[in-house]
C-alpha cells in the first residue's frame, strides 16, 4: 500500500495508524486476582462460622420470645350459637351460601400474658389469593377515586347484570374477608383497633375515595357478595376509614404470597387504661364469631391469631436456625480444608 | 460436524450459481447488437454505446436506503429473535401473557437497537475503505489530453498511463511501455501467488505509441469476451482503423487490476474490464459465513434448552389443568366459573392451548433474549482490543493488526492446524546473496545479515586463486537475465538499476556491483561490466535456457581476450555431474554446499569451461539446426545444449538467503511448542521449500524427515500405506516427523482412494510441507484436515493464492503488508508480520476463548437462576402462570441489572498476564482441548443455577412463611417477597460473575456493584411513580416496605452466601485437589514468583516419552528401508534455487537480445 501515487497519501503517513497506548487498550489495567485456594479460604469459612453462629443463636431467642396462640376455628371449634349442634360451616353450606351469617363463640385460654403490642390475625389455609386470575382482577384506577368504565382485568366482576361498574370491581374486591371476630375477658370486650393495620402508602397514596363518597358508594353496585356498601364497612370512623380507604379492605386487596397467609385483622388498643393497659393478661376469653365467609367448599381452613412481635416480626425460627445451620457448615468446611492443606502440603513439597 | 461444512459448501454453490447467474443477466440488458456474447469498446470515440459499470468498487454491507430493511432481515434470521418475535406478537393476545403486553418487545427493540449501532460501526468503517481505494489516483487520457482522476471515474475505453511500483486500477490491454518492444513487468503475487515477475508485451501494431500525439490516433474498436474470472484466459481482438485486418489480443497484453508494474517506467492501457467486472473481482467471492464451534455446541444447546422450556410448559399446562378441572368451581372466590360462563366455549380462559401459551411466555426467559448481542458486542470489543494491540503493530509498513470479523476471536484459542502460505508470509521475497565458496574456500558468514567481502576481495589480489575468483565474478556477471539501467542517465555507475525477473539473480547482480563488479551495459549481442575500474565487453554467442528439468542456465560468451567460454549455473546435482573427471575441489565444496543448505540458503554452483574454436562451431551447426526444428523444438535444444554443458571447471557455489521475515523461526517454535501442527503450503519448488523449512527451524536433523515424490497414484498409494504401517502404533499421534509432499503427488494424495492413509500420515507428523500446490490445492488440504479431524484450524498467507485456503480454514489470517489486499480483504484477521500469529493466538485466543465461554455459561446461567423459579412458584399458585415479581422488573432484567457483569467478564477477565502466556505456549494446550466449553460444562452451569434458584426461592418462603415481616404486625403480600427474592437473586447473581472473574479491575468492580446499586435505584424510583405515572400500581411503596424489613436484611447476609458457599467451597476443593497448569501459574504470578520451572516440570515427562518414541521409529525407519524407497532424507537436503518465469510470452534468449541500454527509453509523455 505504500506505493501509491498523490500526495494524499504523504498526508496520511504523517498520522500514525500506531494504537494509543492506554492502560484500558492494552488491556493492562491494574487488577486483583482473588484465587480461593485453602490458604485464603480459610479465614472466609472461620469468620462466616464465627458470625453466623451467634447471630442465628440469636435470632432463635427472638423468634422464641414471640407468643403466638392459633386458634382454627372452620368448623367444631365454632358451633352454631342458635343451638342445633351445628356448625356454622354447616349453617353457611344448607343455606346455600346465599348470604346467611351465622354466630358462635369459642372460650380460648391464655396460659401466659401478652405484654405489649398484641395483634390479632385472621388466617386462611388453601386459599389462592395467588392465581393469576385472581392477582390480576382489579382495577387500581378504579381504587384511586376515579370514575368508571372499570377495567376488563376486573373480569367477572366487572360489572353488574344491570351494566353499571362494580364499586369495588374484581374478585379481589368481592372476596374480601368479612367474618367478624371479637374477643372479651371476664365479661369486658377486648378494645381492638382497626386503624394502622394497612401499610401506610396504601392508605395515604393507592386508596383513594371518589369525591362524594356518600352518594357515590349508594348509587354504585357492590360486588356480589358484599352484604354492604363499602361507605358502611367501618361505622366507627367514618371518614376515614370507609370506603376503599377501608383498612381491612385494603389489607385485603394485598394480596398474599402463598395459598397459606395470614392477615393482621386487629391490634389491641392500648391507649386505653385498664386490664389491657400492658396487653393481654394470662386467662381464658370469648371469641365471638360473625361467621359469614365459606371456605369449606374448598376445604379451606380459617384461622383466629393472637401473637406479639419481636424486633423482627412474627415468630418464625427459621432464619435463626438456617443462620446456625450455614455457620456450622462453614466450620466444618473450615476443618476439612485445614487438614487438607496440611497434608497437601506435605505431600507436594519438591523433594530437594 | 463434517456434515455441517457440507451443508455449508451446498450453500455457497448455491450462493455462486446465484452470483453467477446475476452476472450473466446483467450483459444481456445491454442493448448493443452482439452484447450478449462479447464486449464491444470503441477507442478514442466519446463515450462507450454501451454502459458498463463503473470503476467504483463497494464491499460494504449496507446503503443508507437499504440498511433498514436488510438489517430487519438479517436480525430475524437468527433464531433467537425470530424467538422472541414470536413471544412479543404472543404476548399481544389479551389475558394470555402473565406479564403484559410488551415485556418482551421493548427488550428486544433496545437490543435490536445495540445491534443496529454495531453493523453501522462496521460498515462505515467499510465504507471508508472502499472509499480510500476508489479515491486513488491516476492519469487518463480523455478526450485528447492527460488528466489526473480517481480510480473511480476511470471508466472502459479509457487510456490510463501507470506509472512504475502503480496498481493497475482495472483491468487493461497493454498498448505500449516505457521500455523496448512494448514490454512491461508485472507482479502478480496479489492474484496467483507466483513470487517471479511476469512479462507482458504490447502488439507491435500499438507499441509506437509513446505520447498523446500518437494517441490521439488510435482509432479502432476492441471486442473481447465478457467479463469472466479465469485470470489465465482472454480472448479479444483489436480492429484498428488503418490496419485491415483484426490483430488477436491474448493473456499476454492484459494487466489485471490487483497486480503491480514493476520495472517498468510507466504503460499505456486501454480499460477493458471495470470494478466488480474486474476478474480480480470476479473471483473475490464474498467472505463465507463462519460458524464457530462454541456457537454450534450453544446452538444445539438452545435447541435441548427449548425442547426442555416445551416440556415445563407442557408439564405446568397439565398441571393447571388438573388444579382447575379439581377446583375451579370449589375455590369460589376466583370466579372461575362466572368466567366460563360469560364466554363462549372456546374462551381464552379455558383453552389448553391459550393456557400453553401463558406459560410459554412465562417461562421463554429461560432461553436469555440478550445472549446473541451480549455475545455479538463481547466480540466486537475482543475484536478492537486485537485491533488496538501495540505488540501487533507493525511500524513498518504503518499496519496495527486489524479484526475483519469479530465473530471468531474464541477459535483463535482454539487453534490445532496452522496452514501456512510461503512466500511473503514466511519469508520477505528478498534475496540476499550471503556466502559463496570459490576453490574450497568459503566466503562470507551465515551469522552476518550482508556478505562481507573484504576476504574475497584480498585473495582476489593476492592468493592463489585470484584468477578463479575472478572467473567466479565473471560467471556471476555474465551469465543472468538482468536488465541494467540508469534512470538518472549519469555517467555514474552508482546510479545504475537493475530489473530482473529472477530475484536471485537480482541479488547476485547486486552483491557484485558492491564489490565494483558493475554490470552496467547491455547490447543485443554483448554485455559490459566494470571489473573495478576496467571496462569488460563479453560477446553473448549463446544462451541455453534455464528450465526446470534442466535445473541450470548458460552462456556462451567470447571474452575480450578472445576466448570462447560456457558459464554455466544451476543446482548442485546437475554441475556435478557435468564436471570434469578428477575435479579436486568436489569434496570441500559439497561441505560447503552442506552447511548452506543447513542454514537454509538457496544455493547454486558455478562451473566454466574454455571452448575451443573448432568445438564450439561444431557445436554451432547442431545448435542452429535444432533450433530451428519444427517439432520437438524445446527437447532437440536441451539435448543439443546437454552436449556442450560437459567437462565443467567447478568454480565454486554461492548461497542466497531468502530472508525470513522477523523472528519466524522463533514464531514457529513457539507454535509447535503449545502443540500446533503446522503446514506450509507454497507454490514453490521442492528445493525452495525444503530450504525454507530448513532456515525457519521446522525441518531439522533432529527430525524424521520424510518425503513423497511419486509420480502416478499406485506408487503414491503403495508409499503411503508403507509409512502409514511402519509409524504402526505411533500413527496419529504426536511424532517429532517431518513430511514433505510434492505438488503432483499431493494430486494423488488427495485422491479418495489415498485419502485416509495420506490424511493419517500427515498428522502423525508435526510438520508437513506440501510444495508446487495450486490455490485450489491449498483450500482442498485445508478442508481435508478440516472434515476429518475435529479440530480447528487456521490459514494464514498474503496472496491471492491464499484465498481459497483462508475462506476454507476455520479462521483466516492475511499477512497485510507492503503489496495486496486480495488475502487481506478474504482474512477474518490481518496482521503486518508473521510473528505477530503468535500474540494473536497466545493473549488474544485465548483470553477471548475463556472470556467467551464465561459469557455464555453465565448468561444461561444468570436467566435460568431468575426465572426457573417461576416454577416453584407455580407449585404454590396452582399452576395459574402468576409470575411472582413485577412485570417490568424481570423485562429490563436483562437488559440493565445483569447486563454489566457479562460485559466485565467479557473484556476484562484475565486468567494470566500476556507476558506469561507469551512465554509459556503449553498454557495454550488448555484452551485447545475446548475443556472450558463443553456438554458437561454447559449442563453443570444450568444445574448450578437451578440449585441457586432453589436456595434462593425456598429459603426466602421459609423465611417468609408465616407472613408478619414487621414489628408492627403488618404482613407482606407476594411481590414484597418476590422483590425480597429479586434483590437476593440481584446480589447472587452479580457475585457468581465477580467469583468467576479471575481479576477484577476497577471496571468490574463497577460492573458488578454498579449493577446492584442500579437495581436499588430503580426499584427506589419505580416503587414511587404511581399514580403520577399510570405504571406498576402493585409496585407502591414497595421499597419502602422492603427496606423497613428486618427479615430482609439479615437475609440479604445468610441467603446469598448460602447460595454461593458451594460455588466457593468447590472452587477451592478444585484448586487444592486437581489444580490445572493455568492455574498452577497464576497463582505464581500472583505471587510474584517465576512459574518457569512448574511449567518445565509438567513438560519434561511427555518431551521424553516423544523423544523415545522418535528413535524407535528412526531404527523402524532405517531397518525397513528398501531401495524403491526414497522417502527419507538422508540429511540437509542440498537444495537449488532459481526462481524465473519459464514459457512467458517473451523467452529469456529474446528478453537478453532485445535488450539495448544505448538506446533512451521514451518519457511516455
Amino acid at each position: 500500500m505504500s506505493n501509491q501515487p498523490a500526495t494524499e497519501d504523504n498526508h496520511d503517513e504523517q498520522k500514525s495508524k500506531k494504537p494509543a497506548d492506554t492502560a484500558f487498550k492494552q488491556q493492562r489495567l491494574p487488577a486483583w486476582q482473588p484465587i480461593i485456594t485453602a490458604d485464603t479460604a480459610l479465614p472466609v469459612f472461620l469468620i462466616i462460622g464465627l458470625l453466623f453462629i451467634p447471630i442465628g443463636i440469636v435470632l432463635v431467642v427472638t423468634s422464641e420470645r414471640v407468643l403466638e396462640y392459633d386458634l382454627d376455628y372452620t368448623d367444631t371449634n365454632c358451633i352454631s350459637s342458635t343451638g342445633g349442634n351445628v356448625t356454622c360451616a354447616d349453617v353457611l353450606r344448607s343455606n346455600n351460601f346465599t348470604g346467611a351469617s351465622c354466630n358462635c363463640t369459642k372460650t380460648i385460654t391464655l396460659e401466659q400474658s401478652y405484654t405489649g403490642e398484641v395483634y390479632f390475625y385472621y388466617g386462611l389455609i388453601n386459599y389462592y389469593q395467588n392465581h393469576r386470575r385472581y392477582v390480576k382482577s382489579r382495577d387500581d384506577n378504579q381504587l384511586l377515586g376515579k370514575a368508571p368504565p372499570v377495567s376488563a382485568d376486573c373480569q367477572p366482576f366487572q360489572t353488574s347484570a344491570n351494566g353499571t361498574a362494580y364499586t369495588p370491581c374484581g374478585a379481589i374486591a368481592n372476596s374480601k374477608f368479612n367474618d367478624t371476630l371479637t374477643l372479651s375477658f371476664n365479661g369486658t370486650s377486648v378494645p381492638l383497633t382497626n386503624i394502622g393495620i394497612a401499610w401506610t402508602t396504601d392508605k395515604a397514596v393507592k386508596f383513594q375515595n371518589p369525591a362524594n363518597p356518600t352518594t357515590y358508594f349508594t348509587n354504585a353496585s357492590r360486588p356480589p357478595n358484599w352484604q354492604k356498601t363499602p361507605w358502611d364497612l367501618d361505622t366507627s370512623n367514618n371518614n376515614t376509614n370507609n370506603g376503599y380507604q377501608n383498612e381491612d379492605f385494603i389489607v385485603w386487596m394485598r394480596t398474599a404470597a402463598m395459598p397459606t397467609f395470614r392477615k393482621l385483622y386487629r391490634k389491641l388498643n392500648l391507649t386505653n387504661a385498664g386490664t389491657f393497659q400492658n396487653g393481654l393478661p394470662a386467662g381464658n376469653y370469648v371469641l365471638t364469631v360473625q361467621y359469614n365467609y365459606p371456605v369449606t367448599s374448598f376445604s379451606g381452613r380459617k384461622q383466629f391469631i393472637i401473637s406479639t412481635t419481636s424486633w423482627m416480626g412474627g415468630k418464625n425460627p427459621f432464619l435463626g436456625w438456617a443462620y446456625i445451620a450455614v455457620g456450622i457448615i462453614c466450620m466444618i468446611a473450615f476443618v476439612i480444608f485445614f487438614a487438607l492443606h496440611k497434608t497437601w502440603k506435605i505431600q507436594n513439597r519438591p523433594p530437594t | 460436524m463434517g456434515q455441517n461444512s457440507s451443508i455449508t459448501n451446498l450453500f455457497r454453490e448455491i450462493g455462486n450459481a446465484v452470483t453467477n447467474k446475476r452476472n450473466t443477466m446483467q450483459n444481456p440488458s445491454t442493448p448493443h447488437l452482439d452484447g450478449d456474447t462479447k464486449r464491444i469498446i470503441t477507442i478514442n470515440h466519446g463515450p462507450q454505446q454501451t454502459k458498463y459499470i463503473t470503476n467504483n468498487i463497494s464491499t460494504s454491507k449496507y446503503s443508507f436506503i437499504s440498511f433498514l430493511p436488510k438489517f430487519l432481515f438479517e436480525q430475524f434470521r437468527k433464531y433467537s429473535n425470530i424467538f422472541f418475535l414470536c413471544i412479543a406478537v404472543l404476548q399481544q393476545i389479551p389475558g394470555v401473557s402473565p406479564t403484559g403486553r410488551y415485556t418482551t418487545a421493548v427488550p428486544l427493540s433496545i437490543i435490536l437497537c445495540c445491534a443496529a449501532i454495531k453493523e453501522i460501526i462496521e460498515d462505515v468503517k467499510r465504507h471508508i475503505q472502499d472509499g480510500a481505494v476508489n479515491k486513488r489516483r491516476v492519469l487518463i487520457f480523455r478526450e485528447g489530453s492527460w488528466r489526473y482522476t480517481t480510480w473511480r471515474q476511470v471508466k472502459v475505453g479509457d487510456i490510463v498511463k501507470v506509472l512504475d511500483n502503480e496498481f493497475f486500477p482495472a483491468d487493461l490491454v497493454l498498448l505500449s511501455s516505457g521500455e523496448p518492444n512494448s514490454i512491461c513487468y508485472i507482479q502478480t503475487s496479489n492474484l496467483d501467488g507466483e513470487t517471479n515477475l511476469k512479462v507482458r508485451q504490447g502488439l507491435p501494431q500499438t507499441a509506437h505509441m509513446i505520447s498523446s500525439i500518437q494517441l490521439k490516433e488510435l482509432l479502432g474498436v476492441i471486442e473481447c469476451e465478457l467479463p469472466n474470472r479465469h485470470l489465465y484466459d482472454f480472448a479479444g481482438t483489436l480492429k484498428l482503423n488503418n490496419v485491415a485486418f483484426p490483430i488477436p489480443l491474448g493473456s499476454d497484453q492484459i494487466l489485471l487490476r490487483g497486480s503491480q508494474l514493476k520495472n517498468t517506467a510507466w504503460i499505456y492501457g486501454l480499460v477493458i474490464y471495470s470494478g466488480h467486472d474486474t476478474k480480480l473481482m470476479m473471483n473475490s467471492s464474498s467472505v463465507p459465513f463462519k460458524r464457530t464451534n462454541v456457537e454450534q455446541v450453544t446452538n444445539s444447546q438452545i435447541l435441548f434448552l427449548l425442547l426442555i422450556l416445551v416440556i415445563l410448559c407442557l408439564f405446568s399446562t397439565i398441571a393447571g389443568e388438573i388444579w382447575n378441572y379439581q377446583n375451579k368451581s370449589a375455590h369460589w372466590y376466583l370466579g372461575l366459573t362466572r368466567l366460563t360462563g360469560d364466554k363462549t366455549a372456546n374462551s381464552p380462559v379455558n383453552h389448553f392451548g391459550y393456557t400453553f401459551l401463558t406459560f410459554f411466555i412465562l417461562f421463554n426467559n429461560l432461553i436469555p433474549i440478550s445472549l446473541q448481542i451480549t455475545v455479538d458486542l463481547v466480540k466486537f470489543i475482543q475484536a478492537y482490543f486485537i485491533n488496538w494491540d501495540r505488540d501487533m503493530y507493525d511500524p513498518e509498513t504503518d499496519t496495527p493488526a486489524n479484526a475483519r470479523t469479530s465473530n471468531l476471536n474464541e477459535e483463535l484459542g482454539q487453534v490445532k492446524y496452522i496452514f501456512s502460505d510461503k512466500t511473503g508470509t514466511l519469508t520477505k521475497n528478498v534475496m540476499v546473496f550471503k556466502q559463496c565458496s570459490i576453490l574450497g574456500i568459503m566466503y562470507g558468514s551465515g551469522n552476518v545479515a550482508e556478505f562481507n567481502s573484504y576476504e574475497l576481495l584480498k585473495n582476489l589480489e593476492y592468493h592463489s586463486t585470484g584468477s578463479q575468483i575472478r572467473e567466479f565474478l565473471t560467471l556471476l556477471a555474465t551469465c543472468h537475465t538482468v536488465v541494467p539501467e540508469n534512470k538518472l542517465r549519469t555517467e555514474s555507475l552508482n546510479d545504475i538499476v537493475y530489473q530482473a525477473s529472477s530475484p536471485d539473480e537480482y541479488a547476485l547482480v547486486s552483491a557484485l556491483k558492491e564489490m565494483g563488479v558493475i554490470f552496467f551495459r547491455r547490447t543485443p549481442d554483448s554485455v559490459v561490466i566494470n571489473f573495478r575500474g576496467t571496462e569488460e565487453k563479453y560477446e553473448i554467442l549463446n544462451v541455453l535456457e534455464f528450465s526446470s528439468d534442466r535445473k541450470r542456465m548458460s552462456v556462451i560468451v567470447r571474452t575480450p581476450n578472445n576466448e570462447i567460454k560456457l558459464f554455466c549455473k544451476g543446482a548442485d546435482s546437475v554441475i556435478m555431474e557435468r564436471l570434469a573427471p578428477d575435479e579436486p575441489n568436489v569434496p570441500l565444496t559439497m561441505e560447503h554446499l552442506e552447511s548452506f543448505a543447513k542454514d537454509g540458503l538457496r544455493t547454486l554452483c558455478l562451473g566454466s569451461r574454455i571452448l575451443t574454436n573448432e568445438e564450439y562451431n561444431e557445436w554451432l551447426i547442431q545448435y542452429r539446426e535444432a533450433s530451428t526444428a519444427i517439432n520437438n523444438r524445446n527437447e532437440l535444444v536441451a539435448e543439443v545444449a546437454e552436449r556442450i554443458e560437459q567437462n565443467l571447471v567447478l568454480l565454486g557455489a554461492t548461497g542466497i538467503e531468502d530472508k525470513l521475515q522477523d523472528q519466524v523461526p522463533e514464531s514457529l517454535s513457539m507454535l509447535l511448542k503449545a502443540g500446533i501442527k503446522i503446514w506450509v503450503l507454497t507454490g514453490d519448488k521442492k528445493e525452495t521449500a525444503i530450504n525454507i523449512g530448513y532456515s525457519c527451524k521446522l525441518l531439522s536433523d533432529q527430525l524424521l524427515n520424510l518425503t513423497l515424490d511419486e509420480e502416478t497414484l499406485d506408487d503414491t498409494r503403495r508409499q503411503l500405506r508403507e509409512h502409514c504401517q511402519t509409524f504402526g502404533d505411533s500413527l496419529r499421534k504426536e511424532n517429532l516427523a517431518s513430511l514433505v509432499i510434492e505438488g503432483k503427488t499431493l494430486k494423488y494424495a488427495l485422491s479418495p482412494s489415498c485419502r485416509q492413509d495420506f490424511l493419517d500420515l500427515a498428522i502423525s507428523c508435526k510438520t508437513v510441507i506440501c510444495c508446487r500446490v495450486s490455490p485450489k490445492q491449498k483450500a482442498e488440504v485445508v478442508e481435508l484436515v478440516k472434515r476429518s479431524t475435529d479440530d480447528i484450524t487456521l490459514a494464514i498467507g498474503d496472496g491471492a493464492n491464499d484465498v481459497g485456503m483462508i475462506q476454507t480454514a476455520h479462521v483466516g489470517v492475511g499477512i497485510m503488508g507492503r503489496e495486496g489486499v486480495q488475502a487481506a480483504c478474504a482474512a477474518d484477521y490481518t496482521i503486518g508480520q508473521f510473528r505477530f500469529l503468535t500474540k494473536l493466538l497466545f493473549v488474544h485466543g485465548v483470553w477471548s476463548y475463556r472470556r467467551l465461554c464465561k459469557v455464555l455459561l453465565y448468561s444461561f446461567y444468570k436467566n435460568i437462576c431468575l426465572y426457573v423459579m417461576e416454577l416453584w412458584f407455580a407449585f404454590h399458585n396452582g399452576f395459574s402462570g402468576q409470575i411472582l415479581f413485577e412485570r417490568w422488573t424481570i423485562a429490563i432484567y436483562n437488559v440493565l441489572f445483569t447486563a454489566a457483569p457479562p460485559m466485565a467478564l467479557g473484556l476484562l477477565d484475565r486468567c494470566c498476564s500476556a507476558e506469561t502466556m507469551m512465554r509459556f505456549p503449553a498454557i495454550y494446550k488448555m484452551s485447545q482441548n475446548r475443556s472450558d466449553f463443553n456438554i458437561k460444562v454447559f449442563w453443570t452451569w444450568c444445574l448450578n443455577a437451578v440449585y441457586h434458584s432453589i436456595i434462593l426461592y425456598f429459603m426466602s418462603y421459609a423465611m417468609l412463611r408465616h407472613d408478619v415481616a414487621y414489628s408492627n404486625g403488618q404482613v407482606g403480600d407476594y411481590l414484597l417477597l418476590g422483590n425480597i427474592i429479586y434483590t437476593y437473586v440481584i446480589f447472587v447473581v452479580c457475585l457468581k460473575a465477580g467469583l468467576e472473574s479471575d481479576s477484577w479491575t476497577f471496571l468490574t468492580h463497577i460492573a458488578i456493584w454498579g449493577s446492584i446499586a442500579s437495581w436499588f435505584v430503580f426499584f427506589i424510583i419505580y416503587s414511587s411513580i404511581w399514580p403520577t405515572i399510570p405504571l406498576a400500581p402493585e409496585m407502591r411503596g414497595m421499597a419502602k416496605y422492603v427496606f423497613s424489613s428486618m427479615y430482609f436484611w439479615l437475609g440479604l447476609l445468610l441467603i446469598p452466601i448460602t447460595a454461593l458457599l458451594t460455588d466457593f467451597i468447590y472452587n477451592c476443593l478444585q484448586r487444592t485437589l486437581y489444580k490445572t497448569l493455568m492455574q498452577e501459574v497464576q497463582e505464581k504470578e500472583v505471587a510474584n514468583q517465576d512459574p518457569y520451572d512448574l511449567v518445565m516440570s509438567r513438560q519434561t515427562s511427555t518431551v521424553s516419552r516423544v523423544a523415545e518414541r522418535l528413535a524407535l521409529l528412526k531404527s523402524v525407519f532405517v531397518r525397513t528401508r528398501t531401495p524403491k524407497m526414497s522417502g527419507i532424507i538422508p540429511g540437509p537436503y542440498h537444495g537449488f534455487a532459481f526462481s524465473q518465469e519459464e514459457d512467458g510470452v517473451v523467452p529469456q534468449n529474446q528478453l537478453i537480445r532485445n535488450c539495448d541500454t544505448n538506446i533512451q527509453k521514451p518519457p511516455g509523455l
